[in-house]
Parts: C-alpha cells; sequence; structure tokens
C-alpha cells in the first residue's frame, strides 16, 4: 500500500477537528471532538484490506468535565504546534513536543503517555500518520541482517546504498522511524523469506550459526513490541517484494500480541492497519504444541498471563480455529516458554532442527 | 548501746521507705528512668493546674529539665507556675508529708488521685540524688517569697526544712513576681522522646487545659511553647455525696462509723444523693432496719444488708427500692469549642470535628464524655491516627491497648467515615488525631498504674455513640471537600479552559472569537453556591460569603440557609440581605427570582469569636433543583433542632435557680479541708 504524503492535505484534515470544535461553541453548545473507540470491541476485519480496522463506534470527547476540555485545548495546540513544523519543515519528537507543552500554560500535558495519545487520537480523526505531522517516535526501529539492498535518504540528502549482510556488522542494519517511500526505497534482494524475531539473544543466536546465509532469508530483531517503522518496513518487503513473513517468538499470550499486531494489526494502530499489517505472515513458534512437543522448559502462567489468554479469547482477531486451540491448550497446560528454552538441547538445536522442522512444514526450507 | 539501738531503728525506718518506694513504685510512676521524669513532671504540674483553677488564676506554667549528671543520668527539673503560692507555714506539709485519699464523702471531678502527690518526688529526689528539693514560694499579701530546702526525715516521715530565708522574687523582667510557686530538684531519671515523654505530656495536657499556657525547655536547650487559647477557666465543679449505687462495703462501713447521726433514715438522706425521704424508709424496710437506728452502733451484718438494699438485692413488695440520679453539675467538661483549640493549637490541621455527650450515670457516679477529632494535611496518612486519652483531663499515657477509651475507639468501623482501618477493626489510620476524654466522679482504672480505664458498658457505649456521631461529621466534610474540588473544576473549565478553546480555535481557523455564554450555561448546566469562612484579622470577626450562580437555562427560587454559631455567643452583624431565624443556630434567606447567568450574594460577618473558632459554613437548600456546593435541607433536622430548642426553653424555665456557683477569688490561699489531694488541701 503506497501511500503519498501531502502536507496540505494534513492541514486540511487537521483544521476539521478545529472546526468541529469552533462550530460547537458557535451554536452555543459545548465543544467536542469526536473519534472511533479504541478498543477490540470496535475493530472488524476489513475484507478489501485483509487487515483489522476500527469499526463504526464512535466516542465524543466533550468539554463537559476539566480532564476532557483540557484535553480539547492540548489538541488545538497540538494542531498549531504541526502546522508551524510543517511550515518550517522541522520535525520533532513526541518527547521534545511534550517538553515544547510546557510553554502551553493550561494545554501542557501532564504526562509523556497524554501527548503520545493526542498524537494517536488525531492521527485517528484526521486519517493520516504522525509522520505527516512530522512527529517521531522515541523508540528505535528494528536491525536487520540479510542479503537485502536498500536506498537510504541520509541528512545531507544525498541517497546511499546499503546491504544489510555486506556493508554491516554483527549488530545489522539499524531502520529509521520514517520508512516511507521518501526515506527508504528497496533496491533489490536475495532472500527467499524475512523471519521476525523478538528476542535480541535469539537473533545474535541465529546471525552467529550464520542462519541468514545458509537458509537464504532476512532476520528482523523485533526488540518486544514491534516498532511501527519495524511493521511498515516488513509490510513493504511483504508487499513490494512478496516476501514470506514468518514470526518466531516467545511462547505466551504476549507474544500471541505481538504476531496479531504484525499480521492484522494492532488495537492501537487500527486506524493504519492497512499500512502497517502484513495478513499473511506466519506464526512460526513458539507454538503451545512445541512447549508440549519438545518437552521444552516451562514456567507456570501467573494470574497475569491467564487473563490476558482469556482475553485473548474473545479478540476478533484471534477468532480462527487455530488460534483458538493454541490459546486454550496454553490455559489447558497452565505454562509458557521462552525462545531459548530451546538451547536446553545444546546452542545449535535451535537452528539445526527446530527451525528447519518449522520451516519444512511451511515449504520454506 | 542505746546510741546503737537508735541508729538500728533509723536503718530500719530509712529500710522501710525503701522499701515502700522499691515494692510500690509501680503505682507511684517510679518504676523506671523514663517514667519518673513524667511522673515528677506530671505531679508537678496538675498540682499546679488544680491550685490555679482553685483559686481561679490563669495559669502559666514553665517547664525546663537539664543534665545535672549525665553519667549517673541525673536530671534536675524545674517548674515554675502564676499559682497562689503557698503560706510559709504550710510549705512542709505540702512538700514532705505523704498525701493518700480523700475524704469519703466528697464526690467530685479531680485531677488528683492518681499519684501520691509532689511529696512522691521530693522522696524519690531524696532516695536517689539524697539532695533536698528547693522551693521557692510567694504569696500576694507579702512583699518577699520564702526559699527554702525540703528533705526528707525518713525515721519520722516528717520534713525538713533547711536554709528557709525570704527573698525578693523577681521575674526575667525585673518585675516582682506576685504570687507563684516554683521547685528545683535533683533525681534520677532518663529524658527520653516519643509517645511516652514529657513532651508528650506536657502536649496532651495543654490540649485539655486550653486555659493555661505551657512552656518548655528540654535538655537540649530546645524551646517549647504552648500558648492560652482561652480566657476561661474551667467550671468550678461542686462536690457531691455519694450515691447508694456507687458505693462500696467499706466506705458505708467508714460512713456509718463516723456519722453522729441519731436516726438512720436521716444518715441516708443527708449522706447520700439520690435519697428522698420514702427512699430512705424504704431502703430500711429492705434492709430490715429500723428508721431509728443510729448508724454508730450498726453491726456489720447490718450495714451488708443496707448494701443489699442499695444495690437492689433487697427489695420491698417485690419492687427494688427506687432512687433518683445523682446530680451531674459536679462534672467539669472541656466542652466542644475548647477542645477544638486545644486541638488546633497543637496540631495544625484544617477539620476538627468535637462532640460532647450530655453527662450521665453509670453506678452511681456521674460521668460526661467528651471526644474530638482532627484530620488533615499535617498528620501521616500511613499510620495509625494518634490517640489521645484523658482522665478529668489527666493525659493517659501508657498501656494503651488495654484502656476502654481505645477499645471503644476500635469498635467502630471507621472505614464508612473515611478512614483507613484494616477489616474495620482496631485503631484506624489516616492523618487524624482522635481525643476522648472522660470527666468523671469516679474514674475505674484497669490497676494501680492507673493508665488505663477499666471496662464499663454504659461508659463504652456512651463513648462509642459519641465517636459514630464524630465520624459522621468527618464523613461529611469529606464529602463536602470533594463536591468543593468538583466545583473549582468546573470554574476553571469555564472561566479558562472553555475561552482558551474559543480563543485558539478561532486564531488556528482565522475566524472571530465565539461568544461563550451558550456553551456556559449547557456545560455547567446546575446552579452553583461557593461558600467562604475566613477570619478576618483586621476586624476580628469571621466573613463568612455565599454566592449562588445560575448556570440553567430557567430562572430559579431558592431559600439558602446556613449554620452558625449562636449557640457559642457568636453574633451575626452585616447581614444586608436579612433573612430570618429559622431554628437554633440556623439562619435562612429567600432568593426569589434567580434569573439564568444571574448570581446572588449573601454576605455577614461573625463577631464575638475568635480565629478557629467557625472554619466553615454549612450551606443547605430548599428548591427544586440540585445546587451543586450546598446540601439539601433536610426538614426533620430542622424539625429536630427546633424540638431539642423548645425543651432547652422549657428547662431554664423549671430551673431559673440553678446558676452556677460564681467563681470567688478569696485570699489566694486555699487552706484547710476542701476535701481534695492537691496542693493546698488533703489530709495534712
Amino acid at each position: 500500500m503506497a501511500r503519498v504524503n501531502d502536507p496540505e492535505l494534513t492541514k486540511q484534515r487537521l483544521h476539521l477537528v478545529v472546526e468541529e470544535m469552533y462550530d460547537r461553541i458557535v451554536k452555543g453548545e459545548p465543544p467536542t471532538m469526536t473519534l472511533p473507540v479504541r478498543t477490540k470491541n470496535n475493530i472488524g476485519f476489513d475484507k478489501k484490506l485483509g487487515v483489522y480496522k476500527y469499526g463504526k463506534k464512535r466516542s465524543t470527547r466533550d468539554a463537559t468535565s476539566l480532564g476532557s476540555a483540557k484535553n480539547l485545548l492540548r489538541a488545538l495546540h497540538v494542531v498549531e504546534f504541526i502546522e508551524e513544523m510543517i511550515e518550517a519543515g522541522k520535525s520533532s519528537t513526541l518527547r521534545e513536543m511534550y517538553y515544547i507543552s510546557e510553554a502551553w500554560g493550561l494545554g501542557k500535558f501532564g504526562s509523556q503517555n497524554e501527548s503520545n495519545n493526542l498524537a494517536e487520537d488525531l492521527e485517528v480523526v484526521t486519517s493520516c500518520l504522525r509522520e505527516d505531522f512530522k512527529l517521531r517516535p522515541e523508540e528505535d526501529g528494528a536491525r536487520m541482517i540479510g542479503n537485502v539492498t536498500l536506498n537510504e535518504l541520509n541528512r545531507r540528502g544525498q541517497w546511499m546504498t546499503i546491504n544489510a549482510r555486506d556493508d554491516v556488522g554483527d549488530s545489522g542494519y539499524g531502520l529509521p522511524y520514517n520508512v516511507e517511500i521518501e526515506k527508504i526505497q528497496l533496491k533489490e534482494h536475495d532472500v527467499k523469506f524475512l523471519m521476525a524475531i523478538e528476542t535480541g539473544g535469539m537473533f545474535d543466536r541465529l546471525v552467529e550459526n550464520g542462519f541468514d546465509e545458509e537458509y537464504n532469508c532476512g532476520l528482523i530483531h523485533l526488540k518486544g513490541q514491534p516498532a511501527r517503522s519495524t511493521r511498515r518496513i516488513m509490510k513493504r518487503m511483504n508487499e513490494e517484494w512478496d516476501l514470506p513473513v514468518v514470526v518466531f517468538l516467545d511462547g505466551d499470550p504476549w507474544s500471541f500480541r505481538i504476531f496479531a499486531s504484525i499480521a492484522y494489526g494492532a488495537i492501537k494502530t487500527a486506524h493504519i492497519s492497512e499500512y502497517l499489517a502484513t495478513p499473511s505472515a506466519t506464526y512460526l513458534g513458539i507454538t503451545s504444541d512445541d512447549i508440549l512437543a519438545y518437552d521444552l522448559p516451562a514456567d507456570d502462567l501467573s494470574k497475569k498471563d491467564i487473563e490476558a489468554l482469556n482475553a485473548e479469547l474473545s479478540d476478533p482477531r484471534f477468532a480462527d480455529g487455530w488460534w483458538q486451540d493454541q490459546i486454550n491448550m496454553m490455559l489447558e497446560i497452565g505454562k509458557k516458554a521462552e525462545q531459548q528454552s530451546l538451547a536446553k538441547y545444546g546452542l545449535d538445536f535451535v537452528t539445526d532442527t527446530y527451525l528447519p522442522e518449522k520451516l519444512e512444514e511451511l515449504g520454506l526450507a | 548501746m542505746a546510741d546503737i539501738a537508735k541508729k538500728m531503728a533509723s536503718n530500719q525506718k530509712q529500710i522501710a521507705i525503701s522499701e515502700f518506694f522499691e515494692k510500690n513504685k509501680h503505682f507511684l510512676g517510679f518504676d523506671s528512668l523514663p517514667r519518673s521524669i513524667i511522673t515528677a513532671v506530671k505531679e508537678s504540674v496538675d498540682n499546679s493546674l488544680d491550685a490555679c483553677e482553685e483559686a481561679r488564676i490563669l495559669p502559666d506554667i514553665k517547664v525546663k529539665i537539664t543534665k545535672a549528671d549525665t553519667k549517673k543520668d541525673i536530671l534536675e527539673l524545674t517548674t515554675e507556675d502564676n499559682g497562689p503560692g503557698i503560706p510559709q507555714k504550710s510549705i512542709e506539709k505540702v512538700f514532705g508529708q505523704l498525701l493518700f485519699g480523700s475524704r469519703f464523702h466528697a464526690i467530685r471531678q479531680s485531677r488528683g488521685q492518681q499519684g501520691i502527690g509532689i511529696t512522691g518526688v521530693v522522696m524519690y529526689s531524696q532516695l536517689t540524688t539524697g539532695k533536698p528539693t528547693h522551693v521557692l514560694s510567694k504569696i500576694a499579701e507579702e512583699p518577699t517569697a520564702v526559699s527554702v530546702k525540703i528533705g526528707l526525715d525518713t525515721r519520722k516521715n516528717k520534713a525538713v526544712k533547711s536554709e528557709q530565708t525570704r527573698i525578693i522574687w523577681e521575674n526575667d523582667d525585673l518585675t516582682l513576681k506576685e504570687h507563684g510557686v516554683r521547685v528545683t530538684t535533683k533525681m534520677k531519671g532518663k529524658y527520653q522522646r516519643g509517645r511516652q515523654s514529657v513532651f508528650q505530656y506536657l502536649r496532651m495536657t495543654s490540649i485539655v487545659n486550653p486555659h493555661a499556657e505551657i512552656t518548655f525547655v528540654d535538655p537540649d536547650g530546645e524551646t517549647y511553647h504552648w500558648p492560652r487559647v482561652t480566657e476561661k477557666l474551667p467550671r468550678k465543679v461542686d462536690a457531691i455525696k455519694p450515691h447508694p449505687h456507687g458505693i462500696e462495703l467499706g466506705q458505708l462501713q467508714r460512713m456509718c462509723r463516723e456519722s453522729s447521726d441519731s436516726r438512720l433514715s436521716v444518715f441516708l438522706r443527708q449522706n447520700f444523693s439520690g435519697v428522698s425521704m420514702r427512699a430512705a424508709k424504704e431502703l430500711c424496710e429492705a434492709a430490715e432496719l429500723d428508721v431509728s437506728t443510729k448508724p454508730k452502733s450498726m453491726k456489720p451484718d447490718d450495714i451488708r444488708a443496707m448494701l443489699e438494699a442499695f444495690q437492689g438485692e433487697r427489695v420491698v413488695g417485690g419492687k427494688v427500692v427506687k432512687l433518683l440520679s445523682p446530680p451531674t453539675n459536679c462534672l467539669s467538661p472541656i466542652e466542644e469549642m475548647l477542645i477544638k483549640k486545644g486541638l488546633s493549637k497543637t496540631i495544625d490541621s484544617k477539620f476538627i470535628s468535637t462532640m460532647t455527650r450530655a453527662p450521665t450515670v453509670s453506678h452511681g457516679n456521674p460521668f460526661q464524655v467528651e471526644v474530638g477529632l482532627i484530620f488533615g494535611d499535617g498528620m501521616a496518612a500511613d499510620k495509625p491516627v494518634e490517640v489521645l486519652r484523658f482522665a478529668n483531663r489527666v493525659p493517659l499515657m501508657y498501656q494503651q491497648g488495654g484502656c476502654l477509651l481505645t477499645k471503644s475507639i476500635e469498635s467502630v468501623d471507621w472505614r464508612q467515615y473515611g478512614l483507613d482501618q484494616a477489616g474495620g477493626r482496631g485503631v484506624p489510620k489516616g492523618p487524624a488525631a482522635i481525643l476522648v476524654h472522660l470527666a468523671s466522679t469516679n474514674v475505674q482504672f484497669t490497676s494501680e498504674a492507673k493508665e488505663a480505664l477499666s471496662d464499663n458498658e454504659i461508659v463504652f457505649e456512651e463513648t462509642r455513640k459519641a465517636m459514630l456521631e464524630m465520624g459522621r461529621g468527618l464523613r461529611k466534610h469529606l464529602e463536602k471537600k470533594k463536591k468543593m474540588a468538583k466545583t473549582r473544576e468546573k470554574f476553571e473549565l469555564i472561566n479558562d479552559i472553555l475561552p482558551a478553546i474559543a480563543e485558539k480555535s478561532a486564531s488556528i481557523l482565522e475566524r472571530p472569537v465565539p461568544d461563550l455564554a451558550g456553551s456556559i450555561t449547557k456545560i455547567m448546566s446546575a446552579v452553583i453556591c461557593n461558600e467562604s469562612t475566613t477570619w478576618n484579622k483586621d476586624t476580628k470577626q469571621t466573613d463568612v460569603s455565599i454566592t449562588l450562580f445560575n448556570y440553567t437555562s430557567r430562572a430559579r427560587s431558592y431559600s439558602i440557609l446556613v449554620n452558625w454559631p449562636e449557640k457559642s455567643d457568636g453574633k451575626m452583624i452585616g447581614n444586608e440581605r436579612g433573612g430570618r431565624k429559622e431554628a437554633m443556630g440556623i439562619w435562612g434567606w429567600k432568593i426569589e427570582t434567580l434569573e439564568p447567568g444571574e448570581k446572588a450574594h449573601i454576605e455577614y460577618s461573625l463577631a464575638n469569636l475568635e480565629k478557629g473558632d467557625w472554619t466553615e459554613t454549612d450551606v443547605f437548600f430548599r428548591g427544586s433543583q440540585d445546587v451543586i456546593g450546598a446540601s439539601k435541607l433536610d426538614e426533620k433536622m430542622l424539625e429536630e433542632i427546633r424540638r431539642q430548642e423548645q425543651i432547652l426553653v422549657e428547662a431554664d424555665k423549671e430551673m431559673p435557680a440553678d446558676k452556677e456557683a460564681q467563681p470567688t477569688f478569696d485570699s489566694g490561699v486555699v487552706e484547710g479541708d476542701t476535701g481534695q489531694t492537691t496542693l493546698f488541701g488533703g489530709d495534712v
């Protein structure tokens, strides 16, 4: 899904938000801001896009309580700030915006979380991306290793060509926060698939064992819940190069959620699922079956784990039979296992036995 | 040979006195070094307070402790008062002889009887340091003060005077001291801080004696000052006769033995309270004794029979002899307003709720319970509340857990009143202190140490009821605080945030700033009441201001009512809006029409009050639309206030003669038999 960056359109859409407030005051009503409900109860599968998007439920934030009135005022300050940045050709991080808000008087943020949420609110209402707003996340993007060549526009405005196997060290190629077309171009590749890996330890193990060369794949380190840019670059490589994506995570309820955000779209970013989600991604492991089949060292599920699993049972993204079975099985055995528990059988077990077996099932090995 | 015998005798006597102290140190209050210094301060200060009260003088008390010898734990204690002073010839008696008990037939509330008096201090000092106690005393009638050292002749159990002279006693500012006593004594002791300390004792004493000015200098030279917050002396209490329900066998035997009455019926009627002529006859009948029996010649079995009749174990015609309740004017409560002042001067917090219950009777003993609760930011929120226990204005500092007063606090589920309490039991947690005072003619302790009150169902219930009532006060306060916070938020919303939204949106869209009136009405959609009660230090008045805003789209009509301290002699002035008295302490105004967007002001000041007396005004309304910041008037409550007022008016009509005894300021010296174990009375 390619998208274009149009500053005028961004401004227009932001003005609609401001107009809603203004017009209500003119009508003698409390000002409001209308936005989709952002919970799992309001996401539904979009057949056309193949991802989960927000449904029709709308919530209205009106200025009848101090908290939401302040929120509206903050939104206005943010809109003004974004316009200023667009006009000046600058960008700032969400954290910087939080500190800049110190000067906004009554409209200043109480916490970093508030400023992050508000940026998301505006994205949702305007259907713009925060890249359009010139707001950068604090989090850094993922690392990637494999025979993949990209063009990146550097600070000096020059395109540089980087091969993520030959031009990088052991830590791989670091993805920038903006991986849109104006910043990153996909040049060429010689890999059969992409493998997304949850933990740094496992990523390094696969690099050390030369797994990317042996199996001709690109390795991406997710760093836990993946940043937007990580999901976006996978989506682009999947779409533009038609590369299969397999996901290798811990075997616990939180990993299930990470997978859902990669494959179906995250609840928080369902407004831009079509840019971020890779519906064809496959969950490789660790599955609930693996815990039993490989007799992996496992921990007991905590109370929170169990709550999370039960919540997933009613999450539309996990509605299909395979997921229901996996979740129920995990609840039944009451155990969860880490990726690195495979080391029980030696350091090379994961690259010599486990992954080849799994990939063979998928026809990728 | 005779010399040796004498010496032995003296040794023996000396041992006897030391032994006496050793054996009884627990109940004498000298069982540990930290406690000994507290006891010494306590005996001294209690004496000073009692003396001032008797002589109707506002007490000014100074206490100073210094380390005389650090290695041997020797402390020097100096206490000074502005009491009437002790005449030269009485000094020996007061400081040199053990005083025990008071005369049996004089029953009244008094501080004393909780130790052996100042003589114990003199004795302890002598025994632990071998040094006499220095006394300086001046009475108003004499130009000079007497300075004398008092030791104890342990053989004769008598004071030994030495170095007696008369000197000119000057204050620090070189003016002549008018009257007072200063006692300086060296003793073995250990100064400590914390819940059981001289500091805490004086602090607590100051709370329940708001009429006293107390200054304390601790061994580190740190000075603490608790100022006087009222000029009102405690009520002078009358002694009453014992009530048959509260008497014990030994006491009755003593009374009979010492009686000079010729007829039992007269003896009963004249020496007991609550016994009418008819009741006296019936008691005799129940005890199967002739009314003409001479009390002095009654046999032990007769006395026992009479006691049984007293206690209802012997009856007449199947009925227990009916007795009147004892009078309760023998009690001197601190009273709500003064508890409030006492608490607020020692603890810096906003909210105080107090409650003085009406006096009542348990087993023939009149008693009265008072409680106070102070709540606020000045105190730790995650610790158990501080419990301040008092019996007859004397702080109780030990054995908190075993005390009836503590148990009554623990029996309340404080969670419903806004304090934390694990499982709804035990001492609650929160930024609060709870004061509880029992005034009684006969305080029952669990042990000789006299630090914890023993169980008594009636006293327990009274205390518990007082706690519940106070708890309701706290809950109301917290609810009001919450409501006020909400109202403040709404005002911030319409006064600050909404205009900012209007301006910012207009400037982004480059359009004119829109008018806000419509939005404001929609946002508030309520009638809002703002109340402020503040002390005006220029006029020395409490200014009350109430504003009613109509933020609805319709005209409104209300009655606004407030409470005000009419009962505490407050005067309402500058009330230009008029209104009328609705009941005792309740004033009301009618606000005929309040148009949309309009506001109405009510302003008045309260005179005749001191700072801190009145800090919060409750606002009530009558009307259909809810008012934020005021409570809907409970008509039943108003009825109840009116009903109680009626009762008071009628009671006044019935007893016009029942006036409090006028305070008398006699020669400054109270000598002889006052029936109280004080500095000036007792069985010397």
